[in-house]
């Protein structure tokens, strides 16, 4: 080999067992963990983590020659695009190339970093301090995206990184400052690196014992371990969050409730049956008993971001139609409408009105599900006996095409008479010949896929499968059929699969695996792909996130039942005129058919509510049990009465059932001024009509001078929900406050570090300094000189620097005095130097510190350099007592 | 200019040839002979202080032989033993009656001479120890009325047994202030000794052969050049530091004065040309402050003689050497 040698071939060794290997153990763990954040990887991080360290090897041992690193790099990163352009051409057009060249980038790219890596180790000196920071900040990355904060989650995710940081940087060290000729290094590194194991293992096994109590202390107090929260918890949805399959539904209803508990979505995918919510959806067709059964809406998907690869919901997409009030906040029996969403939701014909009451089982009071289109809410009281079943209740009012049916976006998978009732609805909608949206915006915003090779070849399938359609809906079909077609040996060409990876809504590059390889996956693999192939040939469209229905209509007609695994994802279309309609494209699962859900008894015959009072305690009266309230609001005969004069009404409470948003509470909780909604289901109510020109103060005349109430809700008053802001603040501060507790960790663990190496930093500096040519390189070269000698053990103390010097030049056989004596001429003297003076100053710093390294034992000089008290004497003064 | 510098040039080297020839007799005191030449180009006296037997009187014979006076006969060398009985006209002179001129004439007494050892200077009463005094402050006696000069080079070599023995008295501080230099003697090292006995005869045969090497002019010359020596301000700042310093240590209850501030700059700048150089170090200020101040300086107890002077120069040299060139 006619190349020199930077590293010997021990170093090497030690380089690839001690620094690789570990590293290389420490990326596939942050590999995984990545990988379960970013559904653009893949999960393939075994390869991965293997590109790496195939990149960090070889450059190890490639710059343990005399290379270049700028000229080898460029060469290598110009050769690897060279590769990288060659396989896009060479097999363009087919799919598995177009795989193979993605690979390429992937191993391209982990390569480079697993070389750049290799480099480092090799040859730089602080390159090991920039990659543990480097590392710790990917793990900090890591971490903040785990939103199930546990202290041990925490600790044992941290406890690796920081063990590798303080690891890697103290054997580089460690390597680095190896005699080449040095005997018995192996032994003595190892002696080293097992001390060092140990220490550290027990230093955090000691913590980890000594403060097992306080964490789980701390663990209680934040709540941080979601698991203790029951299907009662108050943040709500998590109940529904657990599982069910389509877990991309959780996490939609996570980002209407909070985000909190993603991390359950890779948790489980069991099929909990557990119940979510019973509805009775008041749509039924002509003949008033056939159930049209429709989808409830939780959210869309509407946005794609390219950079993260991931469907995004979008408040602010154009005529954004979802209404989502929160039924908690709205007093009992009053509404909330917002009629913008009939006009967003851009439908005009065979329109009509549904009404949907919804009982709440596991769902969270904050959540507000309903079909499309939903304009209404109004909470509603749960009658007396289903109280222990159902949590919440309101009513929900929606506008609805009478196309939009979940029957008619069923798959009818064979079923004859379902095919025929599609193919009725779809014969109206064929009279729509080419979609047109309101305006441009519009079908720019629903139309768009971004560009790439991914997207591309979704879009020749799409187009390649619709050519011969004209009518936009026997496109849409000629998706739909391709979904359900059969293979050459007559198996369905997809299948459902509940677990075909990473949950969650997929990125485009699986989706296109999905689409064009695996043909597996859940609803929203469904969703997803039918969703681009759609926009690819122009059809506006989006991704719909909520429950699908199953219609158990037999015995309560237009009763339904939600289970937690029927959380689904879907697709829209937009038609004009009609707006959004329903349209899905999930092969039935065919390995668990779904069993049919019991069936429970509906809330029916609810009494008429006749009166709702809405106002502020003024007096409670426990002993007639009354209650006089100042109101301004009322509802009479489901008519609202307003005023800005509030007038006191006394209220008869024997009979009422007293419930806050905790539950059923009793009549001492009534406190004044407190917020309630008083309601009353009395027939003495009913004979009392109001007239056409009634308004709130003559209706209150015409009510009895004592109300009798049924029902008392109390809202949570307004301090009161300022003080639980100030607390849910004061939470948030408190996640803050841990992840500042976590930097304060990290900041002193780093000072630590830093402290640790500070010798060696200050002698880097020194050196840097002294190696420098200029006006004071003498100076910095005698201090450099002394820094080391002192480092080492040889201190000036109170000897004069010709004692010293001489004393030195005794031990290291050095020509310190020479040096010495010259800088002593060039400081105090005016002479100027002579030629060989100079000489000495420049040729000396050079030579000795080789000399002084050779003379001490590279042991005894690592040692040293951990000494922080001779770094000490080095800088303090002596001091006169 | 350029005269000078080869004269300075030629006198350092004759300073160091000076140096050798006195290690030919005084063997293994090469520190000590250079705090003699440092004494002597400071224009000032040295005191050297042992027992008896360790070379101080061989040394200043020595020293005495290697200048070559006037008329290119030897310097005038005058030992004086002290004793308790010695009377200050044995040191000056006295008149006496010339029977021919028959007037009193000024007999002049031994320090009338360029080198005076005064052996055992602390047996003498003090009367004595004061007459002393003026010659070595201003270089002159003054008998009755009359003034008399000293010779241009006048340089006391005095020698004293420790302050502990037997029949001495203490010499006072004013005394001891004209002393530029103290050194101990102190006995040589075993290897030393032991070359010092096997050619013990050589050491004899050499002390009378000494060849002179440094003329008095020459001498005369360097005093004249130590005030030229040049001398960082930083060093002149470590001087001041290091006196003050004295002053406040809490272990020394005398602290040295500005007199002795000045002597210590100009016995630097002599060391400096003792060892051949024309600008004063940081190792000048390191070997010969304990020799210029610690004689000066009253201490608290023994433990503080031993370490406050060291601790003093130590920060002072810690000081020093962290300082960056400055050019002034």
């Amino acid at each position: 080999m006619g190349i020199d040698k930077v590293n010997n071939y021990k170093k090497v060794i030690a380089q690839l067992i001690l620094l690789a290997i570990p590293t290389l153990i420490f990326v596939f763990f942050l590999l995984w963990r990545v990988n379960s954040f970013y559904s653009i990887l893949q999960n393939d991080y075994l390869k991965q983590g293997l590109y790496f360290g195939i990149g960090a090897i070889v450059a190890i041992v490639f710059y343990s020659y005399r290379f270049r690193f700028t000229t080898t790099t460029v060469i290598l990163f110009a050769l690897n695009y060279f590769i990288y352009k060659l396989l896009g051409n060479i097999t363009t057009g087919e799919f598995d190339a177009f795989y193979v060249s993605i690979q390429f980038l992937i191993f391209n790219i982990l390569f480079s970093v697993g070389w750049l890596v290799g480099f480092g180790f090799s040859r730089s000196k602080y390159f090991t301090i920039g990659w543990s920071v480097l590392m710790l900040a990917v793990q900090i990355v890591v971490i903040s995206k785990t939103s199930d904060f546990t202290v041990s989650r925490l600790i044992s995710d941290i406890v690796p990184v920081l063990a590798y940081t303080f690891y890697i940087i103290y054997t580089a060290e460690l390597i680095r400052n190896m005699n080449e000729n040095e005997a018995k290094f192996t032994w003595f590194i190892t002696k080293r690196l097992s001390g060092f194991a140990v220490i550290i293992l027990l230093l955090f096994f000691m913590i980890f014992n000594l403060f097992k109590g306080d964490f789980k202390a701390v663990e209680k107090e934040w709540g941080g371990s979601s698991s203790a929260k029951g299907p009662k918890g108050q943040d709500g949805g998590n109940g529904d969050n657990n599982g069910g399959g389509e877990s991309m539904t959780q996490k939609d209803k996570g980002g209407a409730v909070s985000n909190k508990d993603q991390s359950k979505l890779s948790g489980s995918l069991n099929k909990d049956k557990q119940l979510i919510f019973v509805a009775k959806l008041d749509n039924f067709f002509d003949d008033g008993r056939t159930p049209n059964p429709l989808y409830f809406t939780s959210c869309y998907y509407s946005k794609f971001d390219t950079a993260t690869q991931t469907f995004e919901t979008d408040i602010n997409m154009p005529y954004n139609d979802l209404f989502s009030p929160d039924p908690s906040k709205i007093p009992l029996y009053f509404k909330k409408t917002d009629q913008s969403i009939i006009k967003k939701s851009l439908g005009v014909k065979n329109r009509k009105t549904v009404t949907a009451e919804i009982y709440n089982v596991n769902l969270s009071p904050n959540v507000y599900l309903a079909p499309s289109n939903a304009f209404y809410c109004q909470p509603i009281s749960v009658p007396k006996e289903y109280k222990d079943q159902f949590r919440s209740a309101y009513s929900a009012k929606m506008w609805v095409s009478e196309l939009n049916s979940a029957y008619f976006i069923y798959n009818p998978a064979g079923n004859r008479e379902l095919e025929r009732f599609q193919e009725q609805r779809f014969q109206k909608l064929r009279e729509v010949k080419t979609i047109v949206g309101p305006d441009k915006a519009f079908m720019d915003y629903y139309t768009y896929m971004p560009v790439s090779e991914d997207y591309n070849k979704i879009k020749d399938l799409a187009i390649n499968l619709t050519k011969d359609k004209e009518a936009p809906i026997d496109k849409i079909l000629a998706l739909r059929d391709y979904f359900l077609s059969k293979d050459e040996f007559d198996q369905p060409l997809f299948q459902y699969s509940d677990n075909p990876g990473i949950p969650g809504m997929p990125s485009a590059n699986k989706l296109t695996y999905f689409l064009l390889e695996n043909r597996k996956g859940y609803c929203a693999y469904f969703a997803g792909a039918t969703l681009f192939m759609l926009r690819a040939i122009g059809i506006p469209s989006r991704v719909v996130a909520g429950f699908s229905v199953v219609d158990r209509s037999s015995k309560n007609p237009g009763w339904y039942w939600f289970y937690q695994d029927q959380a689904h994802a879907w697709v829209q279309v937009y038609f004009p005129e009609y707006g959004w309609i329903d349209f899905d494209t999930t092969v039935p699962d065919v390995n668990t058919q779904q069993a049919p859900q019991p069936d429970g008894t509906p809330p029916t015959d609810m009494p008429k509510t006749y009166l709702v009072v809405d106002g502020i305690i003024e007096s409670v009266n426990e002993k007639t049990k009354s209650v006089t309230v100042k109101t301004d609001k009322l509802l009479f005969h489901d008519k609202d009465f307003g005023t800005s004069k509030p007038e006191e009404l006394t209220m008869d409470v024997s009979l009422a059932t007293i419930s806050c948003d905790t539950g059923e509470v009793k009549i001492e909780a009534l406190k004044k001024k407190m917020h309630i909604t008083a309601a009353s289901q009395a027939e003495i109510f009913k004979n009392i009509l109001p007239g056409i020109y009634d308004n709130f103060d003559s209706v209150v005349t015409k009510l009895p001078k004592i109300l009798p109430i049924d029902e008392i809700k109390i809202l949570p008053d307004v301090d009161k929900q300022k003080q639980k802001e100030k607390k849910q603040m004061a939470q948030k501060e408190g996640i803050n406050w841990k992840k500042v507790l976590l930097g304060l960790l990290f900041v002193i663990l780093f000072l630590g570090m830093l402290v640790l190496f500070s010798p060696q930093f200050i002698w880097l500096w020194f050196n840097s300094k002294a190696k420098r040519e200029n006006k004071m390189s003498a100076y910095w070269r005698y201090r450099a000189s002394l820094y080391y000698l002192n480092q080492l053990g040889y201190k000036q103390e109170e000897m004069g620097p010709r004692q010293f010097s001489e004393k030195v030049d005794m031990q290291f056989s050095t020509n310190f005095l020479a040096f010495s004596n010259v800088y002593q001429k060039l400081k105090y003297s005016t002479d100027a130097l002579s030629e060989n003076e100079t000489r000495t100053l420049n040729e000396f710093y050079t030579t000795f510190i080789k000399q002084v390294k050779s003379k001490t034992g590279f042991k005894t000089r690592f040692k040293k350099f951990f000494n922080l008290n001779n770094t000490i004497h080095y800088f303090t003064q002596p001091k006169i007592n | 200019m350029q005269e000078q510098t080869i004269q300075i040039e030629q006198a350092l080297t004759n300073i160091k040839k000076l140096v050798d020839n006195i290690e030919k007799v005084i063997r293994g005191k090469r520190h000590q002979i250079e705090f003699v030449l440092t004494a002597l180009l400071a224009k000032g006296h040295i005191l050297m202080e042992d027992n008896p037997g360790t070379g101080k009187t061989v040394m200043a014979k020595t020293l005495a032989k290697s200048i070559a006076g006037e008329n290119h006969g030897e310097a005038n060398f005058k030992r004086i033993q002290f004793t308790p009985d010695l009377l200050p006209m044995d040191l000056i002179g006295s008149h006496i009656f010339d029977d021919v001129k028959k007037e009193f004439v000024f007999k002049k007494g031994p320090l009338f001479c360029n080198l005076l050892l005064a052996d055992e200077i602390n047996r003498a009463s003090p009367k004595v120890q004061s007459a002393l005094l003026e010659c070595m402050a201003e270089n002159q006696i003054t008998m009755g009325e009359t003034t008399y000069p000293l010779e241009k080079l006048f340089f006391t070599i005095a020698t004293q047994n420790p302050v502990e023995m037997e029949g001495t008295y203490p010499l006072p501080a004013a005394q001891l202030d004209r002393f530029f230099i103290k050194i101990y003697f102190g006995y040589v090292d075993e290897v030393t000794e032991l070359e010092i006995y096997k050619d013990y005869l050589g050491i004899q045969n050499n002390l009378t052969a000494i060849p002179q090497v440094l003329s008095m002019q020459e001498i005369l010359f360097l005093q004249q050049e130590t005030e030229k020596v040049h001398m960082h301000e930083e060093i002149i700042a470590a001087v001041r530091n290091i006196v003050r310093d004295t002053r406040k240590h809490p272990d020394i209850v005398l602290g040295a004065s500005t007199r002795s501030g000045i002597t210590f700059l100009k016995c630097l700048k002599a060391y400096a040309l003792v060892n051949g150089r024309t600008y004063v170090t940081e190792d000048d200020l390191k070997n010969i402050t304990s020799a210029v101040m610690d004689h000066r300086l009253i201490y608290r107890n023994k433990e503080g003689k031993q370490k406050a002077l060291l601790q003093i120069l130590t920060k002072e040299l810690d000081r020093l050497s962290k300082l960056k060139i400055t050019n002034n």
